[in-house]
């Protein structure tokens, strides 16, 4: 992913330098800056890059209005940066077509793995293979592959699986993954999850009864943990 | 509004209450004055004219008067006579010289109703004739009444009848005066309901209340633009601060972070990271508590689970990193019937992360951290205990109090107050809900928030 070129936009120069310094120092080789709107809109139209971190409020054209123009043509995933926190600042942005929003001031750690996070999503490897102490998961076949032994998921077990990847060595909120597998109406649910994280563990850990990679968290909720090395 | 709507029923009733406590007072008054003559036999309060008849007697055919009489008479200064059939005077005292001794039917008929010479007189019925005490002239008024009884009884029934219909028209017109008042006072009271809530508002300046309205509009317009004066200015503020702040802290993270530089320097710039981050915390709640106190926070009131609420601030700040001295625990009531509660999910989630965090940062050598969630009877519980050092009683009294108080327990006057114990009452308040502080044993602090289910 560190291949991906990303486009910043922020009027802030001495900004603009220092998140170029994170991105270069964290190993991004292809990163663009610019300080106006009015520029970041030719940018973005002769160099088409994988990513756009916008400042929202710069003179003349504002980041807003340059995501709308950007939203015309294409679906790039953009990231919005903002001085201002205000929920209502941050629902103009999503229903613009923001891909996620960061207040400022942030620590960089952050804004690296919402980066991270953004670019796995809108760019996934061809080959999504997930390594756990006891097993592989394929998420593109929803199979997993324990020993010689090949064991598919299913569907809800799948989802489930597939939350708990996205926030691998997070902790998941029993309410979290309810509704990843409800939807909304979740309540009610809790007891049905403990069934389904039972057999998902049936699955993918060698000894179910004492999981190593899908660990409960008392009274929270759920942790995947991955293969630190792959094979 | 609804106390000012009791106030003036209130206000109504009273008066009309008055009123009828009026009539009755007067009429038991009354009633008790006559019920006094009656028992002590008085005809005429002026002069005894029934016990005075008593004291004059006949014996052996010779009229004789008791000694009383002549104090009588003496003290009213009148005088008496009794005239027998014929209309003789068989018996006087004092009676004036130029009166006459004899007297025929017509004049006793004339000076019975209207003046003898001049004289007020007043007759009695004796055993012996009649009974005449005349007063000095000048001193009584006599009329004579003679009315029909179909007149009397229509008289008596119209005095009925428009002393009724002056009542009526009296509360009539009363209630219709409070109301005008009422109806002239209501945007008077509600420009003052909405100058406390910070609301805008402004009201005519036209009738009898002109003068009041436009003192009222101006004193709004005032406070509405001090207050926004200020949110502006702290807003302005924390908004120029923030991109200054995002490099300060991107830069010392880096610094922090490069393990070619000296240590001493990566300290340094550790140090400034730290603070950054302080400063950003602040620049937050000094942004939320201003939006809060100046009802200038939108607020969502909405659906949620409780227990889910709690869960997510957990694995927030476990998921953050906490350090491992911290230890963070949830317990709560999961059922398959969760009541859902009413509430801002963002001030909610800010509430408890306060909490939280006023427990990691009061207790910098560590501590376990329970949170607690309940629901219970229409209301929501949300519990947060620590083991750590506690609170000063005099720091708690004031606590519950909704006080604040220095936010580090060793303060002096200079120490800044924390914002994060002020946020989490202010959302309690906008949530309607109650907030508890106590110690707990053998030391720690607990937290406990009463939150109803339902917000009016």
């Amino acid at each position: 992913m560190k291949d991906k070129s990303i486009l910043i936009v922020d009027d802030e120069s001495d900004l603009l330098e220092m998140l170029q310094s994170i991105f270069e120092r964290a190993g991004y080789t292809k990163i663009a800056t610019s300080s106006s709107g009015k520029e970041a809109l030719s940018m973005f139209r002769n160099h088409q890059p994988d990513m756009i971190i916008l400042d929202v409020m710069m003179p003349g054209i504002d980041g807003l209005t340059v995501l709308k123009e950007v939203r015309k043509i294409s679906t790039v995933p953009v990231l919005m940066l903002t001085a201002r926190g205000e929920a209502d600042d941050r629902f103009s942005g999503f229903e613009n077509g923001a891909d996620d929003y960061l207040v400022k001031p942030f620590l960089p750690k952050e804004l690296l793995l919402r980066v991270q996070a953004i670019l796995n999503r809108s760019y996934p490897e061809k080959e999504r293979i997930v390594y756990l102490d006891a097993s592989t998961v394929d998420l593109d076949k929803a199979e997993v592959q324990r020993g010689n032994e090949k064991l598919s998921l299913t569907a809800k077990e799948f989802m489930l699986f597939e939350k708990l990847f996205e926030n691998a060595g997070k902790i998941v909120t029993t309410g979290s993954l309810c509704e990843t597998v409800c939807g909304e109406f979740w309540e009610g649910y809790e007891n049905t999850l403990v069934t389904h994280i039972r057999h998902l563990r049936e699955k993918i850990e060698s000894n179910p009864s004492k999981p190593v990679s899908l660990l409960n968290v008392k009274g929270i909720g759920y942790c995947l943990h991955l293969k630190e090395a792959k094979p | 509004m609804k106390q000012v709507d009791r106030f003036f029923r209130r206000y109504i009733l009273s008066t009309l209450g008055i009123i009828i406590l009026f009539f009755v007072v007067n009429l038991a008054l009354i009633g008790l004055s006559l019920l006094t003559a009656h028992l002590n036999g008085v005809k005429d309060p002026g002069f005894p004219i029934e016990h005075f008849a008593s004291l004059i007697e006949k014996k052996d055919d010779i009229i004789t008067a008791d000694s009383e009489v002549q104090d009588i008479l003496t003290q009213t200064d009148t005088w008496a006579m009794l005239l027998d059939d014929n209309g003789t005077v068989i018996w006087q005292n004092n009676l004036p010289k130029e009166l006459p001794l004899e007297y025929s039917a017509t004049d006793i008929a004339i000076f019975s109703k209207w003046y003898l010479d001049d004289y007020p007189v007043k007759v009695w019925k004796h055993p012996d004739g009649l009974l005449v005490i005349g007063f000095q002239p000048g001193t009584r008024v006599r009329y004579y009444f003679s009315i029909e009884t179909d007149y009397i009884s229509i008289a008596i029934w119209g005095i009925i009848c428009a002393l009724i219909i002056n009542i009526c028209v009296m509360v009539m017109l009363f209630i219709r005066n409070t109301r005008k008042v009422e109806i002239a006072m209501r945007p008077i009271m509600d420009g003052i309901h909405k100058l406390s809530q910070g609301q805008a508002f402004h009201l005519e300046e036209k009738g009898g209340l002109a003068e009041i309205n436009t003192g009222l509009n101006r004193a709004g317009a005032y406070l509405i633009k001090k207050d926004n004066t200020r949110a502006e200015w702290i807003r302005g503020i924390s908004h120029d601060i923030r991109t200054p702040l995002s490099v300060i802290l991107g830069y010392s993270s880096e610094i922090e972070d490069t393990p070619d530089l000296p240590a001493a320097t990566r300290k340094q710039a550790g140090i400034i990271r730290k603070q950054s981050e302080k400063l950003r915390s602040l620049v937050a709640d000094l942004n939320l508590t201003t939006k809060l106190e100046y009802s200038m926070q939108p607020i969502r009131i909405q659906a949620l689970n409780p227990f889910e609420l709690a869960r997510q601030v957990i694995s927030e700040f476990l998921n953050s990193g906490v350090p491992e001295i911290y230890i963070l625990d949830y317990s709560g009531i999961d059922s398959d019937t969760v009541k859902p509660i009413y509430g801002d999910v963002y001030l909610l989630n800010r509430m408890l992360h306060n909490l939280i965090q006023n427990s990691i940062t009061h207790n910098p050598k560590g501590c376990q951290i329970s949170v607690y969630t309940k629901t219970d009877n229409g209301t929501c519980i949300f519990c947060v205990t620590d083991s750590g050092c506690g609170i000063k009683e005099s720091y708690l009294a004031l606590l519950n109090n909704g006080t604040s108080i220095p936010s580090s327990q060793e303060g002096t006057d200079e120490t800044e107050h924390g914002l994060g114990l002020k946020i989490v009452r202010q959302i309690v308040k906008v949530h309607q809900g109650a907030i508890q502080f106590s110690n707990v044993l053998p030391h720690g602090l607990k937290v406990e928030i009463h939150l109803p289910e339902l917000i009016l």
